[in-house]
């Protein structure tokens, strides 16, 4: 058994366990599995629908609670009370509260409702007031106006004879007039409708001045107009009240004496200021009922929350026969299980039950969920695996190497001392405000890029790192421990050296015999033949690189399959692997240091490892004479080539046919399977079972054997190998072309942006020139070489991988552990 | 116009895809198998809740209505189609207002015949749907013949080159606010038919199959409902949309058909109407005819969805999500009811 300090590199020992939980208790004890948040339900009941469970109706007044409190939050919103933020996390009330929050609750919400109704009347009849007011007003300065400004149309002068009627209290003719409010948005197809029913016998006159009134029901500002209409006749007066009713047009009553309407006007002013005390002294009610709830309705939102995940949790149990219990299956870390256990008994003692709870471990088939315990370092770096699939049940986990191979691999393709030191620093504030960040979110974008911090700040320092190997500063060099290549006096005169651009420096004569330390020698910075040289050097190294990655993907593989204890693979799957990818790669490794160390400018032979590695396969045998490397070269590729050839064959059907043995031996000696079916079955029953996955178990003997899928299986398997190694091989090589895209981009931004600028010879001005070019490359070093480039990085890092190096071991095919959490922060981020 | 669909995703891609996203919201067998298993409309209303609907009933407070209910869905409805509306481009915004104008007319017909029963304007407003409402709507009451009608109200909306052939009409009764409903719906059907032809493409192909079933489906319906009643045959062959696969023949013999069984003759020349006029019955495990033709309607609407860079789809979405919408309120009265026996009778969409 592992222990569990090596949890990252496995994930937790799991086990499946029954609760066995007194139906009075279950509740308490549900709640403090959920304050540990240690534990994952498994739904016992997928076949009965989410209305017909044993705590439906919990749910549902949990929820109702949860309807009443947010129509009251929404009223605080409205009436600017702002609720109490509760400082300390309430854990879940005792179920008898419920009853206790309903009733609380819904004597806030009616009384709330009420006092809202009552000022919904009190603030229409405020409306009411108002508006006859401003219609009074309206009406008086029209009459006054038609009399002062004399109006030319033929109809203003009808109206202005009857107006002087209607103030004499002498009309003749029945001419009338009726006023009233209009929605400002009314207002057009209001006056056009009036003209299209009544034609030319209307007058009407809507006033300029609009006017903001608050709905009393909704609480929106609405802006209204005052009308006056003029007409003839009672049958116009029916049809024109119809069409105010229509337009939802608001009457009031106008007296025709001007004295009159100076009265009422006066009259009204009192009544409104009566209106007004009444109105605000029902709005501080309200306001004083809201502050009272506001001290505590944020604690108890989280409470029936809480409340209600634990009646859904209720909802997955089974109830036994003599329903007195509750049973819940659930899945738990195996070193949690004390604490499980604890939490069970807290339950118990706070419904002072009788009987405890009982957590009965039980055996089982099924494959437990993956755990893995992470901390805020590990886990951007296991999320990286987690996108690809989650690791089957304790298999080797590759984010313990990821922490570092996938840092190292991204800063291969950037490798560059000033964009890593960039990009370290960037990630270093990022931790230094880490507990700012944490607390709000930034949206979508910048949280990405913060949960990712920890691998940012690995992924810059082990730029500044490769920066540093490349010797390469955004372009330009660092000569720290001076060049190891000279200029011997007698080589060049001092002419030839001034008046040349380009001069050979041939090896033999100005190498000064001591290497450059660490790095490149910043002299091919300004090499013509650097990118030869460069190339050369990179190409190898991603070679190098990726088939020792790859290599440590198959020695993975050897971690599982010794864990599992699963032999088979480890001689028919594993033992081949190995062999094949070092007869052929391994030996192109160790082919590139032997030229490395051995093959020099002078070598009379140069040969090229790439023919070598094709002839070795092509022409099987024979070495060309300047094609050699060294003696006895010939034979020894032979024995690897035939050592690779006969590891394909032993892929391919090693594994079946042994299996297709065992299957016959196992079928002669037992006879038939229903007996293994039964001593399965037998020891399922005891309950302090080994849990150690047997053989038996890891190896698809069932009682159906299909030789044909296994063959195919495995035949897929090796095909993919093989020609995967050739082609994963050739995939490396990314790392040299994108660190070679890389430093071309940083070159051609200094030299477009920079050097061009200085080599201007425009005098102090250029100085000015300079600041605004600095600017521009400053800028967009910073928007391609580090966000643009350093994405494109980041996923081909991402991509070797996932493909290149976990197909080798990982199968990611299991499912997350999700323990049930009433923690209100997950819930949150969750949202 | 290859162009136009080449083009399309443009100006209406966004919108399509929005649209098939609501698609994917309608609900399937399996929730229909749920929800009639339902015993109280609160177990509905936990169901919906696992549905596309979501939370549209978590603020109405218990106990729930089958009003509300039909309210909220209507009002959901009506939300994702304005905004569908707001967001759209010619001509598909032209396309959807097209849609607006049926409801429009059936808000005008309940609106008169309210007030032809004296029944007060504020308490029909309430029952008008939302997708037809414009501002002129609630000042109908002053018009007492259609005439009127045309010249006061109806004059300044889209609906007046419709209104044309209604105005000779002298009264406003019963039978002639009939008879207005189905002249306005013929012009309405016609018009919207040449409008989607003029479109052209998949548009035209799709849009032409759903509204000539529609033409077809009024004239069927029109001709069962007048039979012992006043309507002359000549009156009733005025009212015949004219854009569907029964004109002209079809219509012609619908239009001397003196019984339900000669109408049925008539379908028997046409495939697919044979089809759905029979096994009509009114027995309990028999389906109506009306159900009938909301059940090849149905068909017609999911096809919409098998064509890409047409209108189709928005008019297939709707008529789909209301077809899913009286379903749900079918389901909701038999619970609320406590009549279980006709609770499988709504019409399956997927």
């Amino acid at each position: 058994m592992p222990s569990a300090s090596v949890s990252i590199f496995r994930s937790e020992e799991m086990t499946l366990a029954q609760l066995y939980l007194q139906a009075d208790a279950a509740y308490n004890c549900v709640s403090a599995l959920g304050e540990l948040g240690a534990v994952h339900f498994r739904d016992l009941n997928p076949d009965i629908n989410a209305f017909q469970r044993k705590f439906v109706s919990e749910v549902r007044r949990c929820e109702d609670v949860e309807r009443q409190i947010r129509f009251l939050m929404k009223e605080m919103q409205k009436a600017n009370v702002v609720p109490d933020k509760c400082t300390e996390i309430p854990s879940a009330p005792l179920p008898q509260e419920l009853f206790q929050m309903q009733t609380q609750f819904m004597k806030y919400e009616t009384d709330l409702k009420q006092i809202n109704n009552n000022y919904e009347t009190l603030a229409r009849h405020e409306l009411e007031l108002q508006e006859l007011d401003v219609v009074l007003c309206m009406a008086q300065t029209f009459f006054n106006d038609v009399r002062i400004t004399p109006q030319s149309v033929a109809m203003a002068e009808i109206v202005e004879e009857a107006v002087d009627d209607l103030d004499e209290g002498t009309a003749l003719i029945n001419i009338h007039f009726i006023c009233g409010t209009i929605r400002n948005d009314h207002k057009f197809a209001f006056e056009k409708l009036l003209w299209r029913v009544c034609l030319a016998n209307a007058f009407v006159r809507i006033s300029e001045q609009d006017y903001l009134v608050e709905d009393p029901k909704s609480g929106e500002s609405i802006w209204k107009s005052t009308f006056i209409i003029f007409f003839q006749g009672d049958r116009l007066r029916k049809r024109i009240e119809k069409i105010c009713d229509g337009m939802t047009a608001t009457l009031y009553p106008c007296p025709d004496d001007a004295n009159k309407r100076q009265v009422m006007i006066q009259g009204l002013a009192t009544r409104l200021e009566d209106v007004r005390q009444v109105l605000k002294q029902s709005k501080d009610h309200q306001v004083n009922l809201l502050t009272e709830i506001s001290h505590s309705v944020e604690e108890w939102f989280i409470k029936i929350r809480k409340m209600k995940a634990i009646f859904h949790t209720l909802n997955l149990f089974n109830v036994d026969v003599t329903q007195k219990c509750l049973i819940a299956e659930c899945w738990c870390p195996v070193f949690q299980l004390a604490d499980i256990q604890n939490a069970l008994q807290r339950g118990s003692e706070r419904s002072q039950s009788s009987v405890p709870s009982i957590l009965h471990r039980i055996r089982t088939e099924e494959s437990p969920p993956t755990y893995h315990r992470t901390n805020k370092f590990t886990t951007a770096f296991q999320s990286i695996v987690d996108a690809y699939g989650v690791a089957d049940y304790q298999e080797v986990n590759p984010a313990l190497y990821t922490v570092i191979t996938f840092p190292f691999l991204f800063a291969v393709m950037f490798g560059d001392c000033g964009h890593g030191l960039l990009m370290f620093l960037f990630a270093v504030w990022l931790i230094y405000r880490e507990k700012k960040f944490m607390k709000e979110s930034n949206g979508e974008m910048f949280d990405t890029i913060f949960n990712g911090r920890y691998v940012i700040l690995l992924m810059g320092a082990f730029a500044i790192y490769t920066g540093l190997i490349y010797n390469d500063v955004m372009s330009k060099s660092l000569n720290i421990f001076g060049t190891g290549w000279i200029f011997p006096k007698d080589l060049y005169s001092a002419e030839v050296i001034n008046n040349t651009k380009q001069i050979a420096m041939p090896p033999d004569k100005t190498f000064s015999g001591s290497p450059y330390p660490f790095g490149v020698d910043p002299i091919w910075q300004l090499a013509l033949n650097k990118l030869t040289f460069l190339n050369s050097f990179k190409m190898k190294l991603s070679v190098i690189l990726g088939i020792t990655h790859m290599l440590f993907g198959v020695i993975l593989s050897l971690f599982n399959h010794v864990y599992f204890k699963n032999r088979v693979n480890i001689v028919m799957v594993f033992i081949p692997e190995v062999i094949f990818l070092l007869s052929i790669f391994g030996y192109l490794v160790i082919m590139i240091f032997y030229k490395w160390c051995i093959v020099t400018t002078f070598s009379e032979r140069k040969p090229s490892l790439l023919i070598t590695l094709i002839n070795m396969v092509l022409s099987i045998g024979t070495v060309k004479k300047d094609q050699q490397l060294y003696t006895g070269q010939a034979g020894v590729q032979v024995f690897l080539v035939v050592l690779a050839v006969i590891c394909v064959p032993w892929m391919l059907l090693g594994k079946p046919l042994y299996l297709y043995y065992r299957h016959k031996h196992v079928y002669k000696r037992s006879g038939n399977y229903s007996l293994i079916n039964d001593n399965t079955a037998i020891n399922d029953d005891d309950p302090l079972l080994d849990e150690q996955p047997s053989e038996e178990a890891a190896e698809p003997i069932g009682n159906e054997f299909e030789f044909g899928e296994i063959f195919i299986n495995n035949a897929i398997h090796t095909i993919e190998y093989v020609l995967g190694c050739i082609s994963n091989t050739a995939s490396y090589l990314r790392l040299w072309a994108l660190s070679l895209a890389h430093a071309e981009l940083s070159e051609v931004l200094w030299n477009m942006e920079i050097s061009k600028i200085i080599n201007l010879k425009i005098g102090h001005a250029g100085a000015f020139v300079l600041f605004g070019a600095f600017a521009g490359w400053a800028g967009s070093t910073v928007a391609i070489l580090l966000v643009m480039e350093g994405l494109s990085a980041f996923l081909h890092a991402l991509r070797l991988h996932w493909v290149e190096f976990q197909n080798k071991f990982y199968s990611g095919m299991g499912y997350l552990f999700q323990p049930f959490t009433l923690d209100v922060e997950e819930w949150e981020d969750e949202n | 116009m290859a162009d136009s669909e080449f083009l399309f995703n443009v100006d209406h891609g966004y919108l399509e895809g929005l649209c098939r996203g609501f698609r994917s919201g309608i609900l399937t067998q399996g929730d229909y198998l749920n929800l009639v298993q339902c015993e109280t409309l609160e177990d509905l209303k936990l169901h919906l809740q696992s549905t596309d609907y979501g939370t549209f009933l978590q603020n109405e407070p218990s106990p729930l209505q089958v009003a509300t209910i039909d309210d909220k869905l209507r009002e959901k409805l009506v939300i994702e189609f304005q905004h569908l509306r707001n967001h759209s481009l010619a001509p598909l915004s032209q396309f959807l207002d097209y849609i607006t104008y049926s409801y429009m007319i059936d808000n005008i017909i309940l609106l008169i015949t309210g007030t032809l029963h004296q029944r007060a304007i504020s308490e029909l407003l309430p029952k008008c749907h939302p997708l037809g409402s414009f501002e002129q709507m609630a000042s109908i009451s002053i018009a007492s013949t259609p005439a009127e009608l045309y010249n006061a109200v109806l004059v300044d909306t889209p609906l007046a080159p419709f209104f044309v052939e209604c105005i000779s009409e002298q009264d406003m009764d019963e039978m002639n606010i009939e008879i207005i409903r189905n002249t306005l719906y013929k012009a309405y059907l016609e018009s919207f038919y040449n409008f989607c032809q003029n479109i052209g493409g998949a548009t035209a192909e799709v849009m032409g199959q759903i509204l000539r079933f529609e033409a077809d489906r009024r004239a069927f319906i029109i001709t069962i409902n007048s039979f012992g009643t006043e309507l002359s045959k000549d009156d009733r062959a005025k009212l015949y949309p004219r854009c569907g696969q029964l004109y002209p023949d079809g219509l012609v013999k619908l239009a001397k058909a003196d019984d339900y069984d000669q109408v049925q003759n008539v379908a028997q020349y046409y495939g697919e109407y044979r089809n759905i006029f029979d096994n009509v019955g009114n027995g309990p495990s028999e389906k109506t005819l009306e159900d009938r033709f909301f059940e090849h309607e149905v068909k017609l609407n999911v096809l919409a969805f098998q064509q890409q860079f047409h209108f189709g789809v928005f008019y297939g979405w709707l008529k789909l999500k209301e077809q899913e919408s009286r379903n749900v309120v079918w389901i909701a009265e038999c619970i609320a009811q406590r009549n279980r026996g006709k609770i499988d009778n709504y019409v399956p969409i997927f």
